[in-house]
């Protein structure tokens, strides 16, 4: 029998009962849309999170922070006590490869203007250096970034002369702001207060600002922050490298460690990439294994289903072997209509998953997902994009298909080996 | 002298039954002979054995004992992929008709075309052409529940013809129908036999049916019990 009557065959049989089938096929399209949904989701938050960091993390750069990692060291000291401080920057700069590195003070504080006040970052740093090692992203939009400034200018990310996004302005180029910031480790705590001059706003930046310039923080020169915070030590330092190849960022990365006796983390952006890749990996396997599992009670869905029909066509096949049908073409005519389910549970199923992924991106988005980084306000809205790519599309249909077909064997062999004597005399 | 070609032999064909545990002989050594071109009805009571032949016969089981030639091949010896074959070359029909519901009557015609691969065109001539035959042309798009006994038994038999079968082997054909539609199915057979040469086997308890064949044999209790030329 050919291949195409064998399909036309079943897909009347399926047709016959329409309802049953429909209910069928919706456990597949169930199982299939969680999965796609899920993937599609997982898959375009971690394109924009990888996008976000790449923005503000160039490749060609490492951070060195004093301790237990990236991250934890950014934000503290070492158990050991080491501390590292802002003139570490010249034993970084004698490191073979290394073009130029600044570090970088960051203390959270107030920054009022008139009536209003925004918790941010404020960030001391080397404008000249930062701004070779950053010449994409720490560019003014408006003013001019001083490359040896005086004390009182400082330089506004985007969201804090614009917080709202919407052209009302919280402070622009010559306005004074006050910078409030609480030393929390004096007795007893001290609250110090500045005004500073707005010299630049800079350009949009986006991204996580990881190490790298971001929207709503405050840059003043990195004396001052010396002064203002009363520190020499320094949160991190950023070492920019002359390119960035594996080996290159290898042999800096141990050079800067021994030159710290070991006391110092480095990070680079590919290695957070890495991580970042493989911990959504893991998440992937989980939700679609959560999802698989619907898929499953599909198919046993399925089983219980073609072992009713078998019973109720258990005369229709005597029939079709007593007009000579082989076994194997009765086992086609049972496997295809399983096909058939799966492929059209698979399909809706896609488009249902993929529907299903951009509704939660669009509630997402109207919800606002926000995204700390190292932004205290938190302004900086990140949008997901849901990604359906093909190996998750294919695969989809392939697990659809495959799943029916699976759980159909059992039936459709039964149905196979039935003897055409008995099964014509079955009522 | 010429030589006459036999389409069905069985010899000293048996058949055993196990009801629960008790063996129940239903055949018990049976020699028929059909030839071609013959019409033969075979006339029993109800146990007499007779569908049991037919089972065998047809290639739908296997016999405990004996041979089954059809066309000379051996069906005995066969398997399961051999015996489908073998029953492409046969041309069925029950007597609760036994078609495909959601099928028309024209699809079940088909369907024993397009089990070995026929294309659709050549199938669709010829199911068209096996209705005209029967006298259903007009109702080919019909599906069988909108169909009376008579014409399903009509499409029954279009459909038993479909591949050109070596015979026809009909089990109780007019057993679900009046008596006035049976006679009408009865002369359709017998100018299918008279006028196209289709060897035809009957099986039947209906005395009456059974006259009107070339040849009857009579079963009883798994055995034939008399033979007479009609």
């Amino acid at each position: 029998m050919k291949a195409s009557d064998i399909l036309s065959y079943s897909f009347s049989a399926i047709k016959l009962r329409k309802l049953r089938a429909g209910l069928t096929t919706l456990g597949v399209v169930i199982g299939i849309a969680a999965i796609v949904a899920l993937l599609s989701i997982s898959q375009g938050l971690q394109n924009t999170i990888t996008e976000q960091l790449q923005k503000g993390f160039a490749t060609d750069t490492l951070i060195v922070s004093s301790g237990g990692g990236f991250g934890l060291g950014a934000m503290g000291t070492s158990n050991s006590g080491f501390k590292l401080l802002v003139n570490d920057t010249q034993t970084i700069n004698e490191i073979a490869n290394v073009v130029t590195s600044v570090a970088i003070i960051q203390r959270v504080g107030y920054v009022k203007s008139g009536e209003r006040d925004f918790i941010r970052y404020v960030v001391g740093v080397d404008f000249a250096n930062y701004t070779s090692i950053y010449s994409s992203t720490f560019i003014a939009e408006s003013g001019d970034i001083p490359l040896n400034p005086e004390n009182e200018m400082i330089v506004v990310g985007k969201r804090v002369s614009d917080p709202w996004d919407n052209g009302t302005l919280f402070c622009n180029v010559n306005d004074n702001v006050e910078i409030l910031w609480t030393n929390a480790t004096a007795r007893p705590p001290k609250n110090e207060t500045y005004t500073r001059h707005v010299v630049a706003v800079l350009k949009e930046v986006g991204g996580l600002g990881v190490g790298g310039p971001s929207d709503s923080s405050v840059y003043i020169p990195i004396s001052q922050a010396q002064t203002f915070f009363g520190t020499d030590e320094c949160d991190m330092i950023i070492v920019k490298l002359e390119n960035d190849d594996e080996a290159t960022i290898k042999n800096v990365s141990e050079a800067i460690k021994e030159a710290f006796s070991g006391q110092v983390s480095v990070t680079s952006a590919t290695a957070v990439l890495n991580i970042l890749s493989s911990v959504f990996s893991t998440i992937e396997l989980f939700l679609a294994g959560i999802a698989a599992i619907s898929l499953l009670v599909a198919g046993i869905g399925i089983m219980n289903i073609m072992i009713v029909s078998l019973m109720e066509r258990t005369r229709e096949i005597g029939i079709l072997k007593a007009l000579g049908m082989k076994s194997r073409t009765v086992l086609l005519v049972f496997l295809s209509e399983s096909v058939i389910i799966g492929l059209i549970g698979a399909a809706i199923g896609i488009a249902s998953g993929w529907g299903l992924a951009n509704v939660v991106a669009i509630v997402f988005r109207g919800g606002g997902v926000f995204m700390g980084g190292n932004q205290a306000a938190g302004t900086n809205r990140m949008t997901i994009t849901p990604v359906l790519t093909p190996m998750v599309f294919l695969g989809a249909l392939a697990f659809g298909v495959g799943v029916s077909v699976v759980f159909a064997l059992y039936p459709a062999w039964r149905a196979s080996k039935l003897k055409p004597v008995e099964a014509l005399r079955y009522e | 002298m010429s030589v006459t070609i036999s389409v069905v032999e069985t010899i000293n064909l048996r058949k055993t039954y196990l009801l629960g545990k008790v063996p129940v002989d239903a055949l018990r050594g049976v020699n028929l002979r059909v030839e071609k071109g013959d019409f033969l009805a075979i006339l029993g009571p109800s146990g007499s054995g007779k569908s049991t032949l037919l089972n065998m016969i047809g290639a739908l089981d296997k016999p405990t004992d004996g041979k089954v030639f059809i066309e000379s091949v051996d069906a005995s010896t066969l398997n399961d992929n051999q015996l489908a074959d073998l029953r492409r070359r046969i041309g069925f029909v029950f007597q609760f008709f036994n078609l495909i519901p959601r099928l028309t009557a024209r699809g079940n015609v088909e369907l024993p075309m397009a089990i070995p691969g026929l294309g659709k065109n050549e199938r669709r001539k010829r199911a068209e052409e096996l209705l005209e035959t029967v006298g259903l042309k007009e109702r080919m798009n019909h599906k069988p529940a909108e169909l009376s006994g008579g014409e399903r038994q009509r499409v029954a038999i279009a459909r038993a013809l479909a591949n050109n079968p070596r015979f026809l082997l009909m089990d109780e054909p007019t057993g679900n129908i009046d008596s006035k539609t049976a006679s009408e199915i009865i002369e359709l057979v017998k100018g299918l036999n008279k006028e196209k040469g289709v060897t035809t086997i009957i099986i039947t308890h209906d005395q009456h049916i059974a006259s009107q064949a070339k040849r009857t044999v009579q079963m009883l209790d798994g055995l034939i019990v008399h033979e007479k030329v009609n």
